[in-house]
């Protein structure tokens, strides 16, 4: 019974922090791009804040560069459980055209911190993003909450 | 009070109240409008295997060739797969493939035209003028016409050349037709290096030749390319392409070989101030004189200074012709001539 | 006491680190510390083709892709003495001029939000919509398009493409005055921005301001005037402000709006026919060239030989924009809010300042700013 009314509580209210690790900030530009009246994320009960302190889901965006390898696993740590980690566009999940011979950026970031969910696309359009958080976001956090006990 | 005024007849326009009452979440919020260019279409059955998708995909390990394995029916597949985690969604790949109908399909990408396709490959064709001969073998071997004469040279059409290879084949001077590697440059000067530093500590290990060796003489050895070969293919793993970047340096290659010996040292130090590297040091506990291999330079001038001749110098040239054996030849350096005169 | 903006903050897109030196509640000094987007770019193009070049190009930064990959696609062009037909010129300018109007509508939203102006964020935002579904159907793609090729672009557009991107246009100009009206004369943000931020016309000299935001203090530099598609088809006028303010900025940046609506009409009345792209025989050489992006002067320097690229060197506009921000423009600033505020109306692109990374013998990574590279 109390179970219900917390995943009830935790799917319908999810705060977010948008973490760059190091990016051309397409993927940024379109989550900032999700606020937009157009698609409006926040009808859905998410909040873009950048505070990882308070934070349910962290979206990574941007291959892993050399100052990130150690501040990754700090960012993740500060927030509070249950979190999941999201990786939007390819370079998270696979470094995309910087991972060749003359680059160092460190690829792909689950080496780092685990990843519950990844978004293909460099970089995605704000409709593949926002299908992919309404697919995966809520139940993920609510069976992450019910794994914690 | 008129700020508040203000803002009261703002929203109190008919533009305000049209769009309030008209808001409503627009149709294609969670579906992609036919005008964007998504991921490839891959059309299995038209594929000839010719790889150009994969050399001009700007981002590595985002498409790749497979094969379906050999039924009753008939033969396996061969068709390009596109991993969508690292594809960028550029549309290259459906420019460059060269079937009739295409086997990629990217957006409108598959109907740009294909005489602005240059395939971005990995050698690259190139004449060297001072070897040429202008014999024009290659003129009349190649099968899309790329050589011309340009201001009484022989040039190669870069945008023509399908770098399929026979130009290089039908040479008859070595070195005059280059088929140049452009990937991988940095493990290309890693294999060299490796080679020079082998080839030179085995000459620097033949002490008593060396020492013994009079004005005019030679010294030949036949070094084995198999003691390197392992390490060779660990730095490029293709075997034909580690074979030719050794084969082309080693028959270019001339070291200045140096044999230092610390028998008739007497321990004047009149080498190290000269040193232009600073590479010769005096050790005082062991009593001797220490050259670091590193940083010397191989430039003659402590040879020059020492009035004891412990520094000879040598010139060694090598040859591979067969792939199993470098030939050595190691005459003394023509400075060498004062010192034998005593 | 000194107070850092992290790498991640609610008002900042791109990971930076502030430090801002503070007395009581004033804002006295502010310091930028960068290093945490570095990629190597420039030695990844070296040794390769064009063609994959110029898809590495537009990858520098996500929000002025475009003009990047023009002028590098321009940049070889001059190498190999390449014409390009008019009517690739004519579609060039039209996804340039598209291009600067949503990177405006973005920088403008972005500053607004850092002021917790909620409701002007949204507005915006809903007008750049726009502009981006013009920039989709043109050409493919919202961001990273891949339209740029050496000899023209890649495809050919005509009356479908067209009447759309003008549809949109009408909508876009129909709620701009009321848009900047709520800007330029509401009571309340007017307070916030004038006279906060000031740099003067020398400053700006001195601190190699380019741009919008230099134009905004007075400094004279417009680098379309000088190419060579605007001089011989197109006509429009240079917006400059003398005060140098953080309102000054943005009314700057919204004046510009208009003039690249009107620059896109001319395009695509007067558009010319024939081809779109020409083959190009490629020469090897060195060439340097400079075009405006939506930030101010990127330049690009390329040295080839045949097909494949020697050297590049790239000098983007927000390293010399963000630098005279941190040394004159946050200087006795009132409260903290405003130094944010301040940062944020100097349109910072971190991801395309970032060409150099230094590393200490700890290993550690850090650049402390723009005199110490040069």
């Amino acid at each position: 019974m109390l179970n219900a009314i917390k995943d009830v509580v935790r799917k319908s209210s999810i705060h977010v922090c948008i973490v760059n690790c190091g990016g051309c900030n397409g993927c940024d530009v379109e989550c900032v791009a999700l606020l937009s009246p157009r698609y409006d994320l926040e009808q859905y009960g998410i909040y873009v804040h950048n505070n990882p302190r308070e934070a349910d889901v962290l979206l990574l965006t941007g291959a892993v560069t050399e100052q990130w390898v150690d501040n990754l696993k700090r960012v993740y740590d500060k927030a509070p459980e249950p979190k999941i980690a999201v990786a939007v566009g390819n370079c998270p999940q696979s470094g995309d055209v910087f991972a060749q011979e003359g680059g160092h950026v460190h690829a792909p970031a689950s080496d780092f911190i685990p990843v519950a969910a990844a978004i293909p696309g460099c970089p995605p359009r704000p409709s593949e993003i926002l299908e992919a958080i309404l697919a995966v976001g809520p139940q993920a956090i609510a069976d992450r909450g019910r794994e914690m006990k | 009070m008129s700020s508040l005024m203000w803002y009261i007849y703002d929203f109190a326009r008919k533009a305000w109240a049209d769009a309030f009452t008209n808001a409503h979440t627009s149709s294609e919020i969670a579906e992609k409008p036919e005008r964007f260019r998504d991921f490839p279409k891959v059309n299995k059955e038209y594929c000839i295997g010719c790889g150009a998708c994969t050399v001009s995909c700007p981002s590595p390990n985002a498409i790749k060739i497979v094969r379906d394995e050999d039924t009753e029916e008939g033969e396996g597949l061969t068709y390009p797969v596109i991993n969508p985690s690292a594809c960028i969604r550029c549309g290259f790949c459906a420019e460059v493939c060269p079937t009739d109908p295409k086997t990629l399909e990217c957006g409108l990408n598959h109907l740009i035209l294909p005489e602005f396709n240059i395939i971005p490959s990995k050698r690259q064709f190139i004449v060297d003028d001072y070897l040429c001969i202008k014999c024009k073998k290659c003129m009349k071997q190649c099968p899309v016409d790329a050589i011309n004469i340009v201001n009484d040279k022989l040039v190669v059409d870069q945008l023509k050349c399908i770098s399929c290879g026979e130009c290089l084949d039908v040479c008859p001077v070595n070195g005059a037709m280059k088929g140049v590697f452009v990937e991988n440059l940095q493990a290309q000067k890693d294999l060299i290096l490796l080679c020079v530093n082998y080839l030179e500590d085995y000459i620097n290990n033949k002490e008593e030749d060396l020492r013994a060796l009079q004005i005019d003489g030679l010294l030949q050895y036949d070094v084995p390319l198999s003691e390197i070969w392992d390490k060779a293919l660990k730095i490029i793993p293709d075997e034909e392409i580690a074979l030719e970047i050794i084969t082309n340096a080693v028959n270019r290659l001339k070291i200045r070989v140096i044999d230092w010996d610390k028998d008739k040292c007497k321990k004047c130090q009149l080498c190290i101030p000269d040193c232009p590297t600073k590479c010769i040091s005096f050790d005082e506990g062991e009593d001797t004189i220490v050259r670091d291999k590193d940083r010397c330079l191989r430039c003659s001038i402590c040879y020059q200074t020492c009035p004891f001749s412990v520094i000879k110098y040598f010139i060694a040239k090598f040859s591979l012709e067969d792939g199993k054996i470098i030939h050595t030849t190691v005459k003394a350096s023509n400075l060498n001539e004062n010192i034998f005169m005593e | 006491m000194i107070v850092p903006i992290g790498p991640i903050h609610p008002a900042l897109k791109e990971p930076i680190r502030l430090k801002l030196h503070t007395e009581g509640e004033r804002v006295v000094k502010a310091e930028i510390e960068y290093g945490y987007v570095h990629r190597g770019i420039e030695k990844i193009i070296e040794g390769q083709t064009w063609q994959k070049g110029i898809y590495l190009s537009e990858r520098v930064c996500g929000i002025c892709s475009y003009e990047h990959t023009q002028t590098f696609a321009e940049t070889i062009e001059q190498i190999s003495d390449v014409d390009v037909p008019v009517r690739a010129q004519f579609l060039r300018v039209i996804t340039n001029e598209l291009d600067r109007i949503q990177s405006h509508f973005l920088a403008n939203s972005t500053f607004f939000k850092s002021m917790d102006h909620e409701t002007l964020f949204m507005h915006v935002l809903e007008l750049r919509e726009y502009a981006m579904d013009s920039i989709e159907l043109l050409t493919g793609n919202r961001v990273n398009m891949g339209w740029n090729v050496v000899g023209g672009v890649r495809m050919d557009a005509d009356e479908r493409h067209f009447k759309p991107i003008l549809e949109n246009l009408d909508k876009i100009e129909e709620s701009f005055d009321r848009v900047r009206a709520l800007f330029a004369e509401g009571p309340a943000l007017a307070l916030r921005c004038k006279g906060i931020g000031v740099m003067s016309k020398k400053e700006a000299i001195k601190g190699r301001a380019v741009g919008p935001i230099g134009r905004a203090s007075g400094v004279k530099e417009d680098y379309r005037i000088g190419h060579y598609t605007y001089d011989d088809y197109f006509d429009f006028k240079v917006i400059r402000r003398n005060e140098g303010d953080n309102y000054a900025r943005t009314l700057t940046r919204f004046d510009e709006i208009p003039e690249s609506i009107s620059l896109v009409r001319q395009a695509i009345e007067n558009i010319p026919k024939g081809e779109v792209r020409t083959p190009a025989n490629l020469k090897s050489g060195y060439a340097m060239r400079r075009n405006e992006a939506p930030r101010g002067e990127v330049t690009y320097m390329i040295e080839t030989n045949g097909n494949l690229i020697k050297n590049i060197s790239i000098r983007t506009p927000s390293i010399g924009n963000m630098d005279s921000c941190a040394k004159y423009m946050i200087r006795d600033v009132p409260t903290v809010a405003d130094a944010v505020s301040t940062y944020a109306s100097c349109d910072p692109c971190v991801a395309c300042a970032e060409r150099v990374a230094i590393t200490n013998e700890h290993g550690k990574t850090a650049i402390k700013g723009f005199d110490e590279v040069i």
